[in-house]
């Protein structure tokens, strides 16, 4: 059986060798060996501590299992070249079937080159001169991470393809979106420390919580044999043997499950009876209470917006800098802000309700007001409340209270008014797919909305810095009403005078302003044309090579001239819990820092500014040229 | 205050849209009396939907007015909103509530009273058999509910003239003939009724005025007899929107 699906497969691997498919193929079969191959030069090379090797190869295979899990899933579908339904009309067992299909698994380039970059782990056994016995157990070794990585690759690819159009799928695209994305914003973090590590060692704890992934088991092993100590060897062997064949087990049951089951549609959800809706106002934040909960879109906004400021504050500990901690929850109130500003375009038509209702715009807009604080206030104040007595930073209790008020109220307007003067006009609810991808999110306008939320909390900001004790709360607070309730009404008061246009532009994708005709409306298209992902999608392609290079450079490096070198530093100096690290301000001479900071964050934001320019311009072109008719009036 | 009894339940004078260089309502005069169940035929494309949005404030015209009960929709849409309910074709509702919930939050929104809305829905989610999707999302309704819920929204507030786009369209046969009768029933107690439809035998069925529109204009509009003149209401419409009705003989080897 196994045998036989092992020859089918091996059948369609060599027909798909062809044209593009070839090509795709080789060069990540070539990708692959050349990470391969630095793992095997890591493993061979000389290090200055005998336990270096160890802890970066731990790190390299960590890495390399967490592509075989979450690979699948985030760059599309698994290997299903070999699919489980094709054979579920003929006689086998659902068992013997995995029994099968698991072998068939172990074909192709990705196992083949896993292996050769596991093989590392063989390398550092002779270099390290264990001894034959401890070649063996590398061997061995080998061969079961191997297995585990194939299975697990399998049965989590598994899981998710169960999960990803539910709200668990949705949160867990955030979580990792948010934790690449946030890491990678404050990866400046990480490079003293790597370099650190280079040369003295990793942390104790570090090496062991490596050591203590699965990934791990392997490394253990080969040192405990070098060592002599054979119940580890047994232990750590067994225990990846134990997990091979509990991930073969989960993956067996799925795929009965998958083979004798329906998707069952049009779930049924859970009701809360929503009493305390008694008015106009209520009734609108009941409604989008519902909508953050029930709509995939927006509940992954909201995890996102959780996990990035969880991951962004909590990765400077690492170099032991708590600096951030203490502002988690203003950071996730801004995040919430900034993913939150296309709240007309989410809903999509769905405005010529409102429309026909007299004087509801000015309802609809409190109403979301409301929903968006009860969403965002609670967390962000629980948030700080619980960074502040862990770290006992009592001493920034004036900055947070001016701050938090500030940023909450700023969201509430920011969001209620960008949403309703520059809407994104996106696919009907009822109409996307399950997939979260397909819906792109507009970045330009996020990172204009978490700028513009920010900005509302200058006010406080000077209060507090410029002001007597009791300033800056108390500004932070007014401020914060008043612009919720300014930049609200200013939404509704546009929303009364040009929803014809909104809804218009809503339906066409076509914003009514431009002075140019309107395009034939493809009423049998029931989708608005849907924006691609990477380049593409920032209409970026329209834009000179130089320029797209200026483009993308400027918005990355911004980020580490305005936060890492700028305001990171600032706030340090502010509450004077300095720590040097890589913050090239801190090394200077005292007279120098703050100018150095001012200068940082200025460059930051003429990059950004900049950046941001440029690509609108070509976004916004981009849009003309993909909307335009095809074939004209 | 109400409005005067006289008044046509809807007048659209000289409306007119243009998208682009496309003209593609182009001065529409239509009356609408009260009492009349209304249907307004055109082939896909003629300007229905468009007339309608403008006719209810959803699309700003480009010129003419458009009277409900007297009231003009653009200068004072408040009043005017207030005594229409309206079910467009193929615009989204608050996809993520329940039926009930829609209802419910629709109803408080227009500032209605709590227990009067919940009476309400009550009623109207048995009368159109909606009452057991009471944990369905609407997203997940099928054509036929969605209608049936658009209905109930449109009638919530108890107005004098609905609106309906399209509202029997792709809709299944049992769906449909619930709402013919909520229709009927709506007339019978002195509300009027304005519906678009390319179905012939609809209109045919059901109403007592029509009005043909082509290529965004009127070519004929007036009681249903009159605009039939004496013929199916098809052979007419085919005549007047400029088809032919093919001659025995054409494919005469298709009877064998
Ligand atoms: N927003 C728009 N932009 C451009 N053309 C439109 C727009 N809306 C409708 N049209 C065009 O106007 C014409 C009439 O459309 P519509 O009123 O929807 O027709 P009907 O409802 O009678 O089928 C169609 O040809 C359609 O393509
Ligand atoms: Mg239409």
């Amino acid at each position: 059986m196994a045998v036989l699906l092992i020859q089918m497969k091996l059948a369609v691997l060599r027909h798909s060798m062809t044209g593009r498919r070839a090509a795709q193929m080789i060069t990540g079969a070539l990708t692959g060996l050349a990470l391969a191959g630095g793992l095997i030069v890591l493993a061979g090379r000389d290090h200055p501590i005998a336990s270096l090797p160890f802890d970066l190869l731990g790190v390299g295979f960590a890495l390399w299992t967490a592509g075989w899990l979450l690979g699948p899933a985030l760059f599309g579908g698994g290997d299903e070249t070999l699919r489980p339904e094709h054979f579920s009309l003929l006689s086998f067992t659902p068992r013997r079937l995995a029994v099968g299909l698991a072998g068939a698994a172990f074909v192709g380039v990705a196992p083949l080159v896993t292996l050769v970059a596991f093989s590392a782990l063989v390398v550092v056994a002779v270099k390290a001169g264990f001894g034959a016995a401890a070649t063996t157990v590398g061997v061995a070794a080998v061969a079961l991470q191997l297995v585990v990585c194939v299975l697990a690759s399998r049965l989590v690819t598994a899981v998710l393809g169960q999960v990803m159009r539910s709200k668990a799928g949705a949160a867990l695209a955030a979580l990792v979106s948010a934790a690449i994305l946030a890491a990678l914003h404050s990866s400046w973090v990480l490079s003293p420390l790597a370099q650190a590590a280079l040369r003295t060692g990793f942390p104790a704890p570090f090496s062991a919580w490596v050591a203590a992934l699965p990934s791990g088991w392997g490394l253990v092993a080969v040192r405990a044999a070098g060592q002599g100590q054979w119940p580890t060897v047994a232990t750590a062997l067994a225990g990846l043997a134990g997990l091979g064949v509990a991930c073969w087990y989960g993956w067996a049951a799925l795929l009965k499950r998958r083979l004798t089951t329906r998707r069952a549609s049009g779930r049924p959800v859970r009701v809360a009876s929503g009493r305390w809706a008694t008015g106009p106002v209520t009734a609108v934040a009941a409604r989008e209470l519902r909508t953050w909960s029930r709509d995939l879109l927006r509940f992954h906004y909201l995890v996102f917006a959780l996990c990035y400021a969880l991951v962004f504050c909590l990765l400077p500990l690492a170099i032991g800098a708590p600096i951030l901690l203490p502002w988690t929850g203003a950071l996730f109130a801004l995040w919430v802000a900034a993913v939150s500003a296309n709240l007309y375009g989410e809903d999509g038509t769905e405005l010529w309700g409102k429309m026909m209702i007299p004087g509801a715009a000015r309802h609809d807009v409190r109403g979301r007001q409301l929903a968006w604080l009860l969403v965002t206030a609670p967390p962000t104040l629980a948030l700080t409340v619980a960074a502040v007595a862990l770290t006992g930073e009592f001493g920034l209790w004036p900055w947070l209270t001016a701050l938090v008020p500030a940023l909450l109220g700023g969201g509430a307007g920011v969001t209620v008014l960008v949403s309703v003067l520059r809407p994104v006009p996106m696919t009907d609810p009822h109409r996307r797919s399950g997939n979260l991808l397909e819906n792109g999110t507009d970045f330009a306008q996020v990172l204009m909305v978490l700028i513009l939320t920010a900005a509302t909390a200058a006010p406080a900001f000077f209060a507090v810095r410029l002001g007597p004790a009791w300033a800056g709360p108390v500004v932070g607070l007014a401020g914060g009403l008043a612009l919720a309730w300014l930049l609200g009404r200013l939404a509704a008061t546009r929303l009364e005078s040009s929803a014809p246009e909104l809804l218009l532009h809503l339906r066409t994708g076509v914003s009514p302003r431009r002075r140019r005709p309107a395009p034939a409306l493809d009423l049998a298209r029931p989708h608005l044309p849907k924006p691609d992902l990477g380049v593409e999608k920032l209409g970026l392609m329209l834009a000179p090579a130089g320029r797209r290079a200026y483009v993308v450079a400027s918005l990355t490096l911004c980020w580490v001239l305005l936060v890492a070198q700028g305001i990171v530093p600032a706030l340090m100096l502010t509450t004077g819990q300095v720590t040097r690290s890589w913050f090239l301000a801190l090394h200077l001479p005292q007279h120098l820092q703050w100018p150095t900071i001012i200068a940082m964050i200025t460059l930051g934001l003429v990059l950004l500014t900049t950046g941001l320019g440029i690509g609108l311009y070509y976004l916004a072109k981009s849009r003309r040229a993909g909307i335009a008719p095809a074939d004209g009036p | 205050m109400g409005p005067s009894s006289r008044e046509a339940a809807l007048r659209l004078a000289a409306l007119t849209k243009t998208f682009g260089r496309r003209t593609v309502v182009d001065h529409i005069d239509l009356e609408v009396p009260r009492g009349s169940f209304f249907g307004l035929v055109g082939p896909n494309g003629a300007g229905k939907t468009t007339s309608l949005s403008m006719a209810v404030g959803l699309l700003r015209p480009d010129g003419g007015r458009a009277e409900i009960f007297g009231l003009d929709v653009w200068a004072d849409p408040a009043r005017a909103k207030q005594l229409i309910g309206v079910l467009p074709d193929g615009l989204s509702m608050p996809e993520r509530l329940t039926g009930r919930e829609l209802l419910r939050f629709t109803g408080l929104l227009r500032g209605m009273d709590v227990e009067e809305v919940e009476r309400r829905a009550d009623e109207l989610l048995e009368v159109l058999e909606l009452d057991q999707a009471e944990r369905t999302l609407v997203m997940a309704y099928s054509t036929g509910m969605r209608k049936k819920i658009g209905l109930a929204t449109a009638l919530l507030h108890a107005p004098r003239l609905l609106v309906l786009d399209e509202p029997l369209e792709a809709v299944d046969p049992v769906s449909a003939a619930t709402i013919k009768v909520i229709l009927k029933r709506f007339v019978r107690a002195g509300g009027s009724v304005v519906f678009s439809s390319h179905v012939m035998a609809v209109v045919e069925q059901l109403c007592d005025h029509v009005a043909v529109i082509a290529s965004g204009r009127v070519v004929a509009s007036g009681p249903l007899e009159a605009v039939r003149a004496g013929r199916s209401l098809e052979e007419r419409f085919v005549s007047l929107v400029g088809g032919q009705v093919p001659e025995m003989g054409e494919l005469a080897w298709l009877s064998s």
